[in-house]
């Protein structure tokens, strides 16, 4: 699975800051840190910059001089969006159009004019869909409309819009059966998910628990990348298969394979009892473990 | 051949939880389908749900006439107040300690527990006490009252997640049940039934989902209260197998229809509490008479 680092974010208080004061050292350290953690790609969020653009052209030149990773130009504005695409060395990857009327008509056409790969959510001006097959119907006719701008489906990266398990644990359920059926749905595409999502409003603790059991799961039904929390070693291992053990045991509880959980080692039993939850076969509360 | 019809039966049951002592001794919960769901043979629902009458311990302000009306020589004296809904037929007493709270008369715990006790003398019916939701006061009061009514085996609460500690303590330690009360959130319900379970056996305890009334967001107080059965029932989850209480009397009479309308606030209360069995609660909390009896009729 490839990775997007997430970690150069604007709600991030030490990002917000060194963009505003236009700190170029403090960004160009945290896209290195996240180059030297393996990220393949690096996300730039820039948020909807609507009283300055601009700066995400700013953003992309001040980290192209620092690493070779690929970028994702992340904002819903595509005025800031075009602003780093004009001057990218190479085509990076937009963060995000959607089924929102809106965006179709002015984010899509980007990616034909720039050439460049792009995400494709499932959101759109009904909102987010409610279960698999709702996500399923919002991305056949956004996709459908990317293809008559002429990106193939080979461009697409589609986002099903994780929320987190506090909030929706059957959106979560949905976006695991969506996941599986993308392949048949619209052959070629490739696919993405804001990972860390699932764990927003969780105690800090249980995040990473909770992003890398999902990362797992999804990978078994084909996810394509992931962003994802760049400084989590684990869910790096996890990724580059150097935890196989975790990867069985994560997919024989998804099977419904008997498996004595208690009688696993702490970090196994946190794995499969984390699989229950994000399967919806059990309850979601905070002390999801402790039972 | 005769037709035999498929029957959905299921593995979870809901806890039985006994409320008071002796003579005033109340089962609830105990069931193992879903509410009204028992044309064939599912299962079983050993003890009907059971309805309290409120009772405050204060004089109420800005009740309607019409709910003010059957009380209304009695609402001065909780005791009196107890006995008239007895003899209405209620299955348990709702005491309301609205006084205790800071923002009214900020009356002490050892006030509170002394209107327990009497209203506890005059009556042969089992108590469910409540306090006002404060997070300071509620523990200061509801143990002192668990102190006071030592071994009696009353309801109290609400416990919720800043303050269920001092309350289940209490509760253990004077053996009595416990309302956890979470806001219409049913994966925090579960979050402080686990942590709340690790001081009080579950059979000790009885949810409170929150329930609003008809037309001011029921639909989604009656989801968290029916998903909290499909959970226990269905799903056999042994951290939301408890009973639960649904508590809307006060919900309904505060706003400005039922105010406005006699028939129709008895109506309101009335469909409200029908709504809420519908959902599954084991235990409804109501006001006017009428309403009660209403609702009395369908249960038994």
């Amino acid at each position: 699975m490839l990775l997007i680092g997430e970690n150069i974010h604007i709600i991030s208080k030490v990002v917000s800051e060194a963009v505003a004061d236009r700190n170029e050292k403090v960004l160009q350290q945290m896209a290195k840190e996240q180059a030297d953690m393996g990220m393949d790609y690096i996300d730039l969020n820039v948020g909807p910059a609507r009283k300055d653009p601009e700066v995400m052209g700013w953003l992309v030149q001040v980290v192209q001089e620092a690493v070779d990773t690929h970028l994702a130009l992340d904002s819903t504005n595509p005025y800031a969006v075009e602003a780093g695409l004009k001057v990218a060395k190479w085509p990076p990857l937009i963060n995000s159009s959607s089924g929102k009327q809106e965006s179709k008509e002015r984010m899509l056409p980007l990616a034909t004019k720039y050439d460049c790969e792009v995400i494709v959510s499932v959101l759109n001006d009904q909102g987010i869909p409610a279960d698999a097959e709702a996500r399923a119907e919002s991305i056949m006719d956004t996709v459908a409309y990317g293809n008559e701008l002429g990106i193939d489906n080979e461009r697409m990266w589609i986002d099903p819009i994780l929320l987190p398990v506090s909030v929706s644990q059957q959106g979560v359920v949905a976006c695991l059966e969506f996941t599986q059926m993308l392949p048949d749905l619209l052959p070629g595409v490739k696919s993405t998910i804001g990972l860390s999502n699932i764990s927003n409003g969780v105690p800090e603790e249980l995040r990473g628990i909770l992003n890398r059991t999902y990362m797992v799961m999804l990978d078994r039904h084909g996810m394509h990348s992931a962003i994802v929390d760049a400084e989590d070693a684990e869910l790096r291992d996890l990724a580059r298969g150097k935890m196989p053990e975790i990867v069985e045991l994560v997919h024989k509880v998804m099977d419904g394979e008997d498996v004595d959980i208690n009688s696993l080692p702490p970090k196994e039993r946190d794995y499969a009892k984390t699989v229950k939850v994000l399967m919806g076969e059990i309850l979601y509360s905070h002390t999801w473990l402790e039972t | 051949m005769s037709f035999k019809a498929p029957v959905e039966s299921y593995k979870g049951r809901v806890l039985e939880v006994t409320i008071g002592k002796g003579d005033r001794e109340i089962t609830i919960g105990g069931e193992t389908v879903l509410s009204s769901n028992q044309t064939f043979d599912e299962g079983e629902f050993p003890n009907a749900p059971k309805i309290a009458l409120e009772v405050w311990d204060t004089e109420p302000q800005g009740w309607a006439p019409w709910v003010l009306e059957p009380y209304k020589d009695v609402v001065g004296d909780p005791a009196a107040w107890a006995k008239r809904c007895e003899e209405a037929g209620a299955d348990f007493i709702y005491l309301y300690l609205l006084s205790t709270d800071p923002n009214e008369k900020d009356t002490s715990p050892e006030q509170a527990a002394e209107v327990v006790k009497k209203v506890y003398d005059a009556v042969k019916l089992p108590l469910i006490i409540y306090g006002t939701g404060n997070e300071q006061k509620d523990p200061a009061v509801l143990s002192k009252v668990a102190e006071v009514m030592s071994g009696e085996n009353l309801l109290m609460g609400p416990a919720i997640k800043e303050n269920f500690e001092p309350i289940a303590n209490a509760a253990k330690q004077h053996d009595h049940c416990v309302v956890a009360q979470a806001p219409v959130d049913i994966n925090l319900q579960k979050e402080l039934n686990v942590k709340l379970t690790r001081i009080l056996p579950a059979d000790k305890i009885v949810l409170d989902p929150l329930a609003s009334a008809l037309g001011y967001g029921i639909e989604y107080c009656f989801s968290v209260a029916e998903r909290t059965k499909h959970v226990g029932v269905m799903f056999e989850d042994t951290m939301m197998q408890m009973p639960t209480i649904a508590n809307f009397a006060s919900e309904v009479w505060k706003n400005k229809e039922p105010k406005q309308a006699e028939t129709l606030g008895i109506a309101w209360e009335g469909v409200t509490g029908m709504t809420y069995l519908l959902a599954g609660a084991n235990i409804l909390v109501m006001r006017h008479p009428e309403a009660f009896s209403m609702i009395k009729q369908i249960v038994s």
